[in-house]
C-alpha cells in the first residue's frame, strides 16, 4: 500500500463493515415487520370471513326452515 | 332500494379494499420512528372507531328497545354488538401484533388496551346473556348494552386520564397528509363492509323471529 | 320523598331478616378474612415497594369476589320464594326497592371493609397512610363500594327477576365494574404513594358513582317489568 494516499473518508474497511452491520439491522427489522403485517392482515381477512360463513350458514338454515314451513303450510288447508 | 344495500356496500368494499392496500403499502411513505410495522395501523385505527361507533349503536337501539318494546331495535342492538365483537377482536389482536412488532412488547396492560378488552368483555356478556339467560332476560341485555354504550367515553379518554404507553389521541389529528389520505380509503371500505354485515345479520334476525312466529301459529292452527 | 323513605323500610326489612340468623354478615365477613388471609400468604414475600403495587389490586379484588358473593345471596333469597314479583306488585316506587336493595349490599360490603382494611394493615406495613389518613381512606372505600354495589344491585335484581342463573352474574358483573375499580386501584395506589393527584381520582370516582347510580335507578323498572309495550307484550 502506498503510504503517501489516505483512504477517502467513509470507504475504509472499518466504517464500511459499520454500515453493512446497520444496513443488516434495518433488514431484518423490515422482514420481522412484514411477518407481523402479514398476520395483521391476515387474522383480519380470517376473522371478517368467519363471520361471513356464519352469516352464510345461518341464511342456509334459515331458507330449508323456511321451505319446510311453506311446505307444512300446504298440507294443513 | 333497502334490500340491496347490504350488496352494494360489499361490492363497494371489495373495490375500495384493493385500493386500499394499494395505497397503503405503495403509496403512503414509510413512517421515520416506527418503520414499515406502521401499516397495521390503517386498519387498526379505523377498527377501533367503528367498534366504538357501533357499540353507541348497539347501546341507543337496546334504550329504543326498553322504551318502545321495538323488535327490529332489538335485532339491531343484537347485530350491532355481534360487529362490535368482531371489530374488537381485530383492534385486540392488530395492536398487540403492532406493539410486538415496533416496541417487542404485545400486551402491556396498558389503560386503553385493558378497558378496550373490558368493553369486548361487556359486549360478549351481552351475547351469552342473550343466548344463555332465562325467558325475561333479554331486558337484562339491553341494560348491558346500554351500559356498554357509555362505556366508550371512558375507553376514548383512557388515555388522557391514565399515563399510558399507548400513542395519545392527538396522534390521528396531526397526521400528515398523505397518512390522512390512506386513512379514508381503509375507514371507508371497512364501515361499508361493516355496516353490510350489520344489515344482513339484522335482516336475519328479524326472519328468525318472523320464522317462529308462523310456526307458533302453524301449531295452534294444527290444534285448533 | 316517598322513595327514600320507602327504600329504608325495605332495607330496614331486609336487616331485620337478617340480624335474626345473621347468615350473611357472617359468610360476607368469613370470606373477607379468607380473602385476606390467602392474599397476606400469597404476597407476604414482597418488597415494600412492590407492597405498594400489589395492596390496591389486593383490596378490590376482594371487593369484587365479596360483592359478587353478597349480591347472589341477597337475590337467592327473593328467587327462592320469588318475593320480587310480590314487591313490584305492592304499591311501592321502583326505585325504592332498588335503592332499598343497593342500601343492604353497601352496609354488608362496607361491614367487609372495616374488617379487610384493618387487616390489610396489619399484614403489609406499606399500608400505613391508610391509617395516617383515616378520613381520605373512608371516602375512597364509600366511593369505590358505591360503584360497585351500584352497577352490581341492578343486574342481579334483573337475574333474579327472570329466573336467570347465577353463572351469568359473574360473567355480567366483572367486565361492567371492572373500569369502575380500575380507577380505585389507581386512587389507592395515590392514597399509598401519597401523590398529589389523590383528589383528583377521587372526584373521578364520584363521577362514577353519580353517572352508574343514575343510569342504574333510570333503568331498574324497564329491566324487571318493562315499560308499558314491551311489558304487555312478555
Amino acid at each position: 500500500m502506498n503510504e503517501e494516499y489516505e483512504p477517502v473518508e467513509g470507504l475504509d474497511r472499518a466504517s464500511k463493515a459499520c454500515v453493512r452491520a446497520c444496513e443488516a439491522e434495518a433488514a431484518a427489522k423490515t422482514a420481522s415487520d412484514y411477518q407481523h403485517i402479514v398476520w395483521a392482515y391476515g387474522i383480519l381477512w380470517a376473522l371478517f370471513a368467519a363471520y361471513g360463513v356464519l352469516l352464510w350458514k345461518r341464511a342456509s338454515r334459515q331458507r330449508v326452515e323456511l321451505l319446510d314451513l311453506e311446505r307444512r303450510l300446504r298440507e294443513t288447508p | 332500494m333497502a334490500r340491496r344495500l347490504p350488496t352494494v356496500f360489499l361490492v363497494a368494499a371489495a373495490f375500495i379494499f384493493p385500493y386500499c392496500v394499494q395505497r397503503i403499502f405503495l403509496h403512503t411513505p414509510i413512517e421515520r420512528e416506527m418503520g414499515t410495522a406502521q401499516k397495521i395501523f390503517y386498519f387498526h385505527v379505523p377498527l377501533a372507531w367503528l367498534m366504538m361507533a357501533f357499540a353507541i349503536v348497539a347501546g341507543i337501539a337496546a334504550g329504543i328497545q326498553l322504551r318502545r318494546g321495538s323488535l327490529r331495535a332489538e335485532a339491531t342492538a343484537l347485530a350491532a354488538a355481534e360487529i362490535v365483537l368482531l371489530t374488537g377482536i381485530g383492534v385486540l389482536v392488530t395492536g398487540p401484533i403492532w406493539g410486538h412488532a415496533t416496541w417487542g412488547h404485545a400486551w402491556t396492560w396498558d389503560a386503553r388496551q385493558v378497558t378496550t378488552g373490558l368493553h369486548w368483555l361487556i359486549f360478549a356478556a351481552y351475547l351469552l346473556v342473550r343466548r344463555y339467560g332465562a325467558a325475561g332476560s333479554d331486558r337484562l341485555a339491553a341494560a348491558l348494552a346500554i351500559f356498554g354504550a357509555v362505556n366508550v367515553p371512558i375507553i376514548y379518554y383512557a388515555v388522557k386520564i391514565w399515563k399510558t404507553t399507548h400513542p395519545s389521541n392527538e396522534v390521528v389529528g396531526s397526521l400528515p397528509a398523505e397518512m390522512w389520505a390512506s386513512l379514508w380509503p381503509a375507514l371507508i371500505a371497512l364501515a361499508l363492509l361493516s355496516i353490510a354485515l350489520l344489515l344482513v345479520r339484522l335482516r336475519q334476525e328479524l326472519t328468525d323471529i318472523a320464522l317462529d312466529e308462523a310456526w307458533i301459529r302453524l301449531n295452534e292452527r294444527g290444534e285448533a | 320523598m316517598t322513595s327514600l323513605r320507602q327504600a329504608w323500610l325495605l332495607a330496614r326489612n331486609d336487616l331485620r331478616q337478617e340480624l335474626r340468623d345473621l347468615e350473611l354478615v357472617l359468610t360476607a365477613g368469613f370470606f373477607s378474612l379468607v380473602v385476606l388471609v390467602m392474599f397476606g400468604l400469597s404476597f407476604s414475600a414482597l418488597g415494600r415497594e412492590a407492597q405498594v403495587l400489589a395492596i390496591p389490586g389486593v383490596l378490590w379484588l376482594a371487593v369484587a369476589f365479596i360483592g359478587a358473593l353478597t349480591l347472589t345471596r341477597i337475590f337467592d333469597r327473593e328467587r327462592e320464594a320469588d318475593t320480587l314479583r310480590a314487591l313490584l306488585v305492592a304499591p311501592v316506587e321502583r326505585q325504592a326497592i332498588y335503592l332499598g336493595k343497593a342500601l343492604v349490599t353497601l352496609m354488608v360490603l362496607l361491614g367487609c371493609m372495616a374488617v379487610l382494611v384493618p387487616g390489610l394493615l396489619l399484614l403489609f406495613p406499606a399500608a400505613a397512610p391508610m391509617a395516617t389518613r383515616p378520613g381520605a381512606t373512608a371516602c375512597l372505600v364509600v366511593l369505590g363500594c358505591i360503584a360497585y354495589t351500584s352497577v352490581g344491585t341492578l343486574f342481579a335484581a334483573g337475574l333474579a327477576s327472570s329466573g336467570g342463573k347465577n353463572v351469568l352474574l359473574s360473567v355480567i358483573l366483572y367486565p361492567l365494574t371492572t373500569p369502575a375499580l380500575l380507577v380505585a386501584v389507581v386512587a389507592t395506589r395515590a392514597l399509598l404513594e401519597g401523590h398529589p393527584a389523590f383528589p383528583a381520582y377521587l372526584k373521578q370516582l364520584a363521577a362514577i358513582d353519580a353517572v352508574t347510580m343514575v343510569l342504574s335507578i333510570w333503568l331498574f323498572e324497564s329491566v324487571l317489568v318493562g315499560t308499558g309495550a314491551s311489558a304487555r307484550r312478555r
